[in-house]
């Protein structure tokens, strides 16, 4: 039987790039292709796929909050982040989140097909900075990883952190409430409990926040007189 | 005879889905493939393609320079940038810099096949996300 395989991606350029690598496995297929976390999630549980892949940049709902919902509803789902920066925060909340495979965007073409099998094989597949950190982690008792995360944060729901996302992408409380499907008046309750909870005062404050967590990426210009390092977000 | 057409852009898994769209159309031939604006410059210079795919945010050299040298280089040599950067003043840098289509990476599907078809016959393309398409 053959391996099934969920892609979550925004850009199809890049699900195109993935899928023609993935096929070229014999014994695996892409069963579903989505283009944001909530899709991702609505397919997984129709399709329910051997191995979901994620990328974290993802509107709507990111790929963090997406693999943490999808293991909510199936902990038997394995699920394989993409990402481009493997930062120390990245990489703790992408474990916290039950990620069994973080692979670099950039070096996708080289490791997504090891870390599907090891997958497959119900084995882990991590970056060699991972690798390091868990190491350096379990060595240090937890502490190395966490030396550079940010001070403890206050607690959001499920529910919250995805109205955060959408707020921080620009969505009016009206807009979020349609996609949520709820009513303007939940999703205004849900953004006085984030502003309190986070003791925030402004939207801009709310952005920041969400850039500063992972909850949105950014995309910056390049220096144009000089060179910069790539970004695929 | 075919359009020659080198891919430049720092992520493989892009440059594959972009071969995987672009070898759809039998009159199109992908000759090559770049990294960066340093190795693009090279395979300009080497394979002589017709159209140059290009990525603006690069290692080593952006697009935006690759293009201003690659038209130093190769005056007339069709330049199309496919981009994340959904930004008027980037597409602006863009066409200044001698570039001749510039698309972004959400909308690849609906504009990539369009934008090559135009820039291959020496018409301008471009069209961003968020703006209606402009086609000169």
């Amino acid at each position: 039987m053959k391996l099934r395989i969920l892609l979550a991606d925004d850009h199809e350029i890049v699900r195109r790039g993935l899928c023609s690598l993935l096929q070229k496995h014999e014994g695996w297929e892409v069963c579903g292709e989505a283009s944001d976390g909530r899709e991702a999630i609505e397919m997984a549980k129709q399709l329910k796929p051997d191995v979901v892949i994620v990328d974290i940049g993802m509107p709507h709902l990111n790929g963090l909050d997406t693999t943490r919902q999808l293991l909510q509803h199936d902990s038997a789902f394995k699920v394989i982040v993409l990402t481009i920066t493997d930062s120390d925060q990245v990489i703790r909340e992408a474990l916290n989140a039950g990620a069994r495979g973080f692979v670099l965007k950039s070096d996708a073409a080289r490791d997504l097909v090891s870390a599907v099998e090891a997958l497959q094989n119900n084995r882990m597949f991590f970056t060699p900075r991972v690798n390091d950190l868990v190491m350096a982690g379990f060595l240090d008792k937890g502490h190395t990883i966490a030396r550079n995360e940010p001070p403890d944060l206050p607690i959001l729901t499920a529910r919250e952190r995805e109205v955060t996302q959408l707020l921080a992408e620009g969505k009016s409380s009206k807009e979020v409430a349609s996609l949520l499907n709820l009513s303007t008046k939940t999703v205004e309750t849900h953004r006085s409990n984030i502003m309190r909870k986070l003791s925030l005062h402004s939207i801009r404050d709310l952005v920041v926040y969400a850039i500063k967590n992972n909850i949105i990426q950014i995309q910056m210009p390049p220096q144009l007189n000089g060179t910069t390092e790539g970004t695929l977000a | 005879m075919a359009v020659r057409i080198l891919l430049v852009d720092d992520h493989p898994v892009v440059r594959q889905g972009l071969r995987t769209l672009l070898e759809g159309r039998s009159e199109w031939e992908v000759i090559g493939e770049a990294s960066d604006g340093i190795e693009a410059l090279e395979k300009v210079g080497s394979l002589q393609p017709d159209v140059v795919v290009l990525d603006v945010t690069m290692p080593r050299m952006n697009g935006i320079e690759a293009c201003r040298l690659i038209q130093q280089k190769t005056p007339g040599l069709e330049v199309l940038f496919v981009t994340q950067h959904d930004s008027p003043q980037m597409m602006r840098e863009a066409l200044a810099a001698g570039a001749r289509g510039y698309v972004v990476k959400s909308n690849l599907a609906r504009d990539l096949l369009e934008a090559v078809e135009a820039v291959s016959q020496h018409r301008a393309f471009t069209a961003l996300a968020r703006n209606p398409q402009v086609q000169c």
